[in-house]
């Protein structure tokens, strides 16, 4: 199968310093919504605009569908939906009216036009609004009506740079609870910047970080969160057991008995509290039930402490990462 | 699978459209730029006209003046489009157009022919005043149609400068500065107010490259003289003018992007 994204080695050095790109290796599949993580300045935003075909990498290769974006930008063009991070909208004429000017733009035909721009406006709840001057749109509105515009060429990838950038949470929740059905619907790649850790959590299938043009982790949100190793599963034990019971004795022999268990890498009694530290806290946890029922051990409550994305971020990208190591400059 | 170069032509006609639709929700713009040239009309043509120091060949000074100050208003809706550009570099737009199928000098041309477009309905809009001031046009309506084809393709050029010194200038507050010192000066030296004969002769040189000149004389004489023995070297000028500015502005428009 065809990636809808693939880079090799591409770098990107502006005014023949500033190395914002420092050999990227990335591929997308087909149909997959991406994550492109990074703090700011890290070259997220150059990697989309190469991908746009709005200017050349310094070296490296990069393609859509196959198709490189230098010397097939043409035809990388017609396929591709593109929202930057600013305003893309004319603020002076209705919503309907830069879907229209749009849609001559990017060449729809004329007899599909009407149509393109119907599914756009529905596909985007904005049928309230269409014919309102944008200026009196909210940040939100705004955001859905720029990706609106980026749905009439019907994309096959769909590039957001930032696309929820400065909007309150529940205009973030519209955006991309409409991006969502669209995707549903339409099949079509979505290949997002974005530094709001919960939105790559939630919505994204795949996650790239970048730190300083280099690629430094990727997987799903789920892989790069165990890639932490740091899952803790918490035990709250029934505090009138627990001083019924031998402590020096039985617990110990439990807790050796946790401790040998596969995927367990630790424990730790803390008063009433067993921590447990796993790798794989979805797998773990039968295991670890089962062991403590065997030994008559009874418990209150459960809870895990997962890494969150943010962790991972931090980890990856954070200014304690090893990113800068051995980057020649 | 289309052509580049219809992308580029359907590019041109929605730029054009966007702007008569920008123009039919807000005209204020229009009627308050149409403020000052009315003036030169009204005040520097009449009080001149009873002075009667210029020779202008017989023809009223009101009348002489009249393509010059429509040419003036139709160039300051021109270099100031060049800020439109400046605005959407700031925004996402110009990003965005770079992502359409059209090429990147249709999109400067485009621009360009949108802003002539603009320039076009300023003019139309001084017109009727200067009819009402006493001017008399020749009246006949080709040679009407065919001065205001000239304000277009001046005002066109001019937009391309204007694009080029966006390229240039990034921010708003230099634009405007340098929008502000060229006008006024390629305007005086010109023959928009008095004929090149008058002038110094370092100046008559500069008059004689200014794209001004040549289009303040074919404006004058399709409208108001009725001399056309000059228009076919003056519109060769403009059209010179034009492909060498569009070029220029094409090429440099890469810049603002980056």
């Amino acid at each position: 199968m065809t990636l809808a994204i693939e880079t090799s080695g591409l770098t990107k050095t502006y005014n023949g310093r500033t190395r914002a790109l420092d050999g990227v290796d990335l591929s997308v599949d087909q149909a997959e919504v991406f994550a492109f993580l990074g703090p700011n300045g890290s070259g997220k935003t150059t990697l989309m605009r190469i991908l746009t075909t709005q200017f050349r990498p310094t070296s490296g290769e990069a393609r859509a569908f196959g198709l490189d974006v230098v010397r097939r930008g043409a035809e990388v063009r017609s396929m591709i939906g593109y929202v930057p991070q600013e305003t893309s909208v004319w603020l002076d004429i209705t919503g309907r009216e830069n879907l229209l000017v749009y849609s001559k733009i990017y060449g729809v035909p004329r007899s599909r036009r009407v149509e393109r721009i119907e599914d756009a406006i529905s596909a985007m709840g904005l049928e309230e609004v269409a014919e309102r001057m944008v200026k009196t749109y909210s940040g939100g509105m705004t955001r859905r009506l720029e990706i609106a515009a980026a749905l009439l060429v019907k994309p096959r990838i769909l590039f957001l740079d930032e696309p929820t950038i400065g909007l309150d949470p529940s205009a973030r929740k519209a955006v991309w609870e409409s991006l969502t059905a669209f995707k549903r619907e339409c099949e079509t790649t979505v290949f997002f910047n974005t530094h709001y850790m919960d939105e790559a959590d939630h919505y994204s299938d795949e996650i790239a970080i970048i730190s300083r043009g280099r690629i430094v982790k990727s997987g799903t949100p789920g892989e790069l969160k165990r890639s932490l190793h740091g899952e803790i599963l918490q035990l709250r034990f029934n505090s009138s057991h627990h001083q019924n019971q031998n402590q020096n004795g039985f617990d110990e022999r439990a807790l050796g008995r946790i401790k040998d268990l596969d995927l367990v890498r630790d424990a730790a009694l803390c008063g009433s509290r067993l921590d447990i530290f796993v790798e794989d806290g979805e797998r773990a946890l039968p295991l670890v039930i089962e062991a403590l029922r065997s030994e008559g051990v009874t418990f209150e409550r459960i809870s895990t402490a997962r890494p969150t994305l943010d962790d991972v971020f931090l980890r990856y990208a954070g200014p304690l990462s090893s990113g800068r190591g051995g980057d020649g400059r | 699978m289309t052509s580049t170069a219809e992308d580029s032509l359907r590019e041109m006609f929605a730029m054009i459209e966007l702007e008569m639709r920008r123009l039919r929700h807000d005209r204020t713009e229009i009627y308050t730029r149409a403020i000052q040239p009315i003036l030169w009309l009204a005040v520097f043509g009449s009080v001149m006209s009873e002075v009667r120091g210029i020779p202008t060949g017989g023809i009223p000074y009101i009348d002489y003046i009249t393509p010059g100050v429509l040419l003036q208003s139709t160039i300051f809706v021109s270099v100031f489009y060049g800020l439109t550009i400046v605005w959407e570099r700031e925004t996402g737009i110009l990003k965005r157009l770079l992502v359409a199928p059209a090429s990147r000098s249709a999109t400067v041309i485009g621009r360009s022919i949108a802003s002539g477009v603009r320039a076009v309905v300023q003019a139309l809009i001084i017109f009727p005043v200067a009819i009402l001031l006493g001017v008399k046009f020749v009246p006949n309506p080709i040679y009407i149609v065919a001065a205001f084809i000239v304000l277009f393709l001046v005002s066109g050029g001019f937009a391309a400068i204007s694009i080029f010194v966006a390229s240039l200038m990034k921010t708003r507050e230099r634009f405007m500065g340098l929008g502000q010192a060229l006008i006024m000066p390629l305007f005086f030296a010109s023959n928009a107010l008095y004929p090149i004969e008058l002038m110094p002769p370092a100046l008559q040189y500069v008059a004689l490259v200014n794209p001004l000149t040549y289009a303040v004389d074919a404006v004058r004489g399709l409208l108001i003289s009725g001399d056309l023995s000059n228009l076919a070297v003056d519109v060769a000028a403009i059209l010179v003018f034009d492909v060498l500015i569009f070029a220029v502005a094409s090429v440099s428009f890469k810049k603002i992007i980056e």
